[in-house]
């Protein structure tokens, strides 16, 4: 009889797991000190890790509350964060992770074994936020003892152990939420979140909304630096609110500010040209794309040639999308070559999706029957540069195949409810991944259960049943072969892939070691301020 | 010397104003499509849970029994808790107004300064080129949007000449008021373009009434005329339209607050437009109406106080 080992993956402690960010830095030219104002499109909602749900939010809130696990700086694995070291069983069906030593909140209060599971149960509360879907397959938290969790899974499941990595398993202060005042969990998160205590890098010190948020330097940080002192490296780190696009870049430019965001494809090669600035384009997970509706019959009855996956074919390879990169992204963005962005694990796929080809897209509608073509409504979102470039962009190439394209623009709430009954023919829209594991995209773009296909009404069983399977397979070989072939399924799906872009940041040439990972997270943890 | 029973009459006639206002906004924010949930929630939630966070605000309730819920909590001064940032909507509205009204006071302040002596001027040396110079200046000041002017002042003043920041609300009363100035500029211009030219018609056509010539000829210095009798009367038409343009001056700082970056109420009311922020939209239309009330009520209390007439 051979024996099987014990644990199928065992992360291997470091004592200096500042590796990456300290690499950032720039080992021994680092300097300590110093606020860091970085300008931002739009302020934060609600700094609750599990009941918040935009980007907003999710962006900063890996500056307040550490996980068990970090994201990786290239956004496809994960190192250890709170817990040193973690092993899954060799069935797949549980977890033991083992706590760091020495690991405190921002008031100076010890992280315990009773905080994480506390902190993770209500994580993965289905009555609790919109995140729990993350933590689905955990059936217990338990306390073994002082320093370890143990998580019992229902089933196997590959994505987990990137699921701890991610916001909504942040780990927060038992004690000090229970002891706020509501009548509800909620009501005392909604509190907590007003003033939140933390186990991340920053502390939370005020925020005038609309306005500022400041943070602080967590004193009682456990990740090592470079230089081998804790982090951050910056005293502090003040969001100023600045939603209109040249309002924030002037205030770079002007030095008011260290950095801002979204900078606008538009400008980028400008703030390229600047000696004082460097322009960031950071790799993202990032793709924008169009969903047509695929149901026979459009909402208002009325026979929908969109249903027809030739006429999808026509239309993207109809699409120039090389063109629409220049004209949308001014050449920053790049061609996908599958539904996933190529930094999403698992991607698989070459060359650019559907490459222009205008006489197939010709004879592709002659095929089904649409020779003469036919017109549809696109919805896109209202005021949004990018959106409405595209659509204009598509309504010309169109054109030639003898499709009308009526762009309607209306605002993100009318879009969403109209999307959410499948109460239109076409929209524009893009995604970013959370977590650092391609179910995340797949589930929601191709996996009819969940959301029908992104309301599209594709459904697909080929690809439901390999989605399935792929949610509990854990060699990673069968695992990327489903993923493979559920890249190729949806080729035929309900999407019009466009392209690929980065985050636009602008720092001041006096940043250095400041990280947006590809899934969006803002990390200042190893940023640092020249002197 | 102003009555008692007009200030009264002035002040009931708010009431029905502002009710409407409530029973309006409450019907109007529930006619746009979509609502709280599906904003905030996106595309990618699930029926389920969209369903269970509808029931957890109240918002499966039938549209009666929330309006009474509603009406419930305003009569006693409850305006709700923000279904987006989950706060009460007071301590929003109580954050977010001030640099509003503040602003909106520089801008009149501003709008007023520039236009009474430029009116004067104007209408002073009618035909002449000082005349048309002011009124092409004004045709300008309302001809350019808002948002282009505050741009052209932030880059000018701001990133090149560094006199002001670029933007921004700062800390403490001077700070605010020194971040503020380039904005209330920019609105302060367009006002005064439209109050100089009200003013300036109204001084031309009170320059020609019969109680000035009267004054003349009593031999009274042209420094009086000019300020007790040709402006305080020529002011009644300007400050009846003075009311009504605090109303587009908060409409204008939408724009403003945003090129400007400052946290003012106009922004939340678009943020919450757009979040269908139902509680923070309702709480918010409330407390501009009841502001723009008093405006017109000040307005209105000026204008009877310089011609009691208008009380009767």
């Amino acid at each position: 009889m051979t024996m099987r080992p014990r644990f199928r993956t065992v992360l291997a402690l470091s004592t200096c797991l500042g590796a990456s960010l300290a690499g950032a830095a720039g080992a021994g030219a680092v300097t300590r000190g110093g606020i860091m104002t970085y300008g931002r499109y739009a302020d934060s909602l609600f700094l609750d890790p599990v009941l918040n749900d935009a980007n907003v939010d999710i962006w900063i809130l890996s500056n307040l509350y550490d996980t068990l696990l970090l994201p990786t700086d290239d956004g496809k694995g994960v190192q250890p964060g709170l817990a040193s070291a973690y092993a899954v069983a060799a069935d797949g069906k549980s977890i033991t992770l083992t706590l760091r030593d020495g690991i405190m909140f921002s008031d100076g209060s010890p992280i315990t074994a009773e905080d994480v599971k506390w902190s993770l149960d209500r994580a993965r509360d289905p009555k609790e936020g919109i995140w729990n879907f993350i933590d689905e397959s955990i059936g217990s938290v338990d306390v073994k003892d002082p320093k370890t969790v143990v998580l019992t899974l229902k089933h196997p499941d590959p994505a987990i152990v990137a699921g701890l990595s991610v916001f909504n398993n942040g780990i927060m202060p038992k004690k000090l939420v229970e002891a706020m005042p509501g009548a509800t969990l909620d009501d005392k998160a909604k509190a907590f979140a007003e003033h939140p205590v933390g186990s991340g890098p920053f502390a939370f010190a005020s925020w005038s909304r609309g306005q500022t948020m400041k943070l602080v330097k967590n004193q009682h940080y456990w990740r090592p630096g470079a230089d081998g002192k804790p982090l951050p490296y910056l005293d502090g780190v003040t969001f100023e609110v600045l939603p209109d696009d040249a309002t924030r870049l002037l205030k770079v430019q002007s030095g008011e500010l260290d950095g801002a965001e979204f900078v606008p494809f538009s400008r980028v090669e400008e703030l390229k040209a600047d000696p004082k600035l460097d322009m960031a384009l950071f790799p993202s997970t990032k793709v924008a794309y169009g969903t047509f509706n695929v149901r026979p019959k459009l909402k208002s009855g009325a026979d929908n040639p969109l249903a027809n996956v030739k006429v999808r074919q026509a239309l993207n390879v109809a699409a120039d999308k090389d063109a629409i990169i220049a004209i949308v992204t001014h050449g920053v963005g790049t061609p996908m070559s599958s539904f996933m962005s190529s930094a999403t694990p698992l991607h698989a796929g070459t060359g650019t999706e559907f490459p222009a080809d205008p006489a197939k897209a010709k004879a592709l509608m002659k095929e089904a029957g649409f020779e003469k073509g036919f017109g549809f409504p696109v919805l896109v979102l209202a005021g949004n540069v990018d959106e409405i470039g595209i659509a204009t962009a598509l309504q010309q190439m169109w054109a030639d195949l003898g499709v009308t394209l009526e762009i309607q623009q209306v605002d993100n709430a009318t879009l969403t409810a109209r999307f959410r009954e499948g109460d239109f023919s076409m929209r524009l829209g893009y995604w970013t991944d959370d977590i650092a594991d391609p179910s995340e995209i797949a589930s929601y773009f191709g996996y009819y259960p969940n959301i029908q296909a992104q309301h599209s009404g594709w459904n697909d069983p080929a690809f439901n049943t390999l989605f399935e399977a792929s949610q509990q397979e854990l060699d990673p070989a069968k695992r990327a072969d489903q993923y493979a072939r559920m890249q190729a399924i949806y080729r035929d799906g309900p999407t019009l892939p466009l392209y690929e872009s980065p985050y636009p940041v602008v720092l001041k040439k006096s940043v250095h070691g400041f990280l947006q990972i590809p899934l969006g997270n803002n990390i200042f943890s190893g940023a640092s301020l020249e002197k | 010397m102003l009555s008692a029973g007009y200030v009264l009459r002035r002040v009931l006639q708010m009431v029905p104003t502002l009710v409407f206002i409530l029973v309006v906004t409450f019907v109007l924010v529930r006619l746009l499509p979509g609502d709280p949930l599906s904003a905030i929630g996106g595309d990618h939630v699930t029926d389920a849970q969209v369903a269970q966070a509808r029931a957890a605000y109240g918002l499966d309730q039938p549209l009666f029994a929330q309006f009474l819920l509603y009406v419930r909590r305003v009569v006693t001064g409850d305006l709700g808790r923000s279904i987006v940032v989950q706060v009460p909507v007071w301590s929003l509205v109580g954050e977010r107004l001030p640099p509003t009204m503040l602003l909106s006071g520089m801008a009149v302040a501003i709008g007023v300064g520039l236009a009474v002596p430029l009116a004067f001027a104007s209408a002073l040396r009618r035909g002449r080129a000082t005349d048309l110079a002011i009124r092409a200046g004004a045709q300008v000041g309302l001809s350019m949007p808002v948002f282009y002017i505050g741009l052209v002042l932030l880059t000018v003043f701001s990133a090149h000449l560094r006199w002001f920041p670029v933007g921004g609300y700062g800390d403490g009363w001077g700070d605010r008021v020194y971040h503020l100035f380039l904005p209330a500029l920019t609105l302060g211009v367009s006002l005064a373009a439209v109050l100089m030219r009200s003013l300036r018609a109204a001084i031309v056509d009170v320059l020609g009434a019969e109680y000035v010539d009267f004054a003349r000829a009593k031999g009274l210095p042209t420094r009086v005329i000019l300020l007790r009798h040709v402006l305080r009367n020529a002011l009644i038409s300007t400050l009846a339209l003075l009311g009504p343009t605090v109303g587009s001056l908060l409409g204008g700082a939408v724009i403003t607050e945003s090129v400007f970056a400052i946290p003012g109420v106009g922004r939340l009311m678009i943020e919450s437009i757009y979040g269908r922020d139902y509680p923070v939209i309702q709480g918010l239309t409330l407390s501009l109406a009841v502001t723009v009330s008093l405006a017109f009520l000040v307005t209105d209390l000026i204008q009877a106080s310089l011609d009691p007439r208008v009380a009767r």
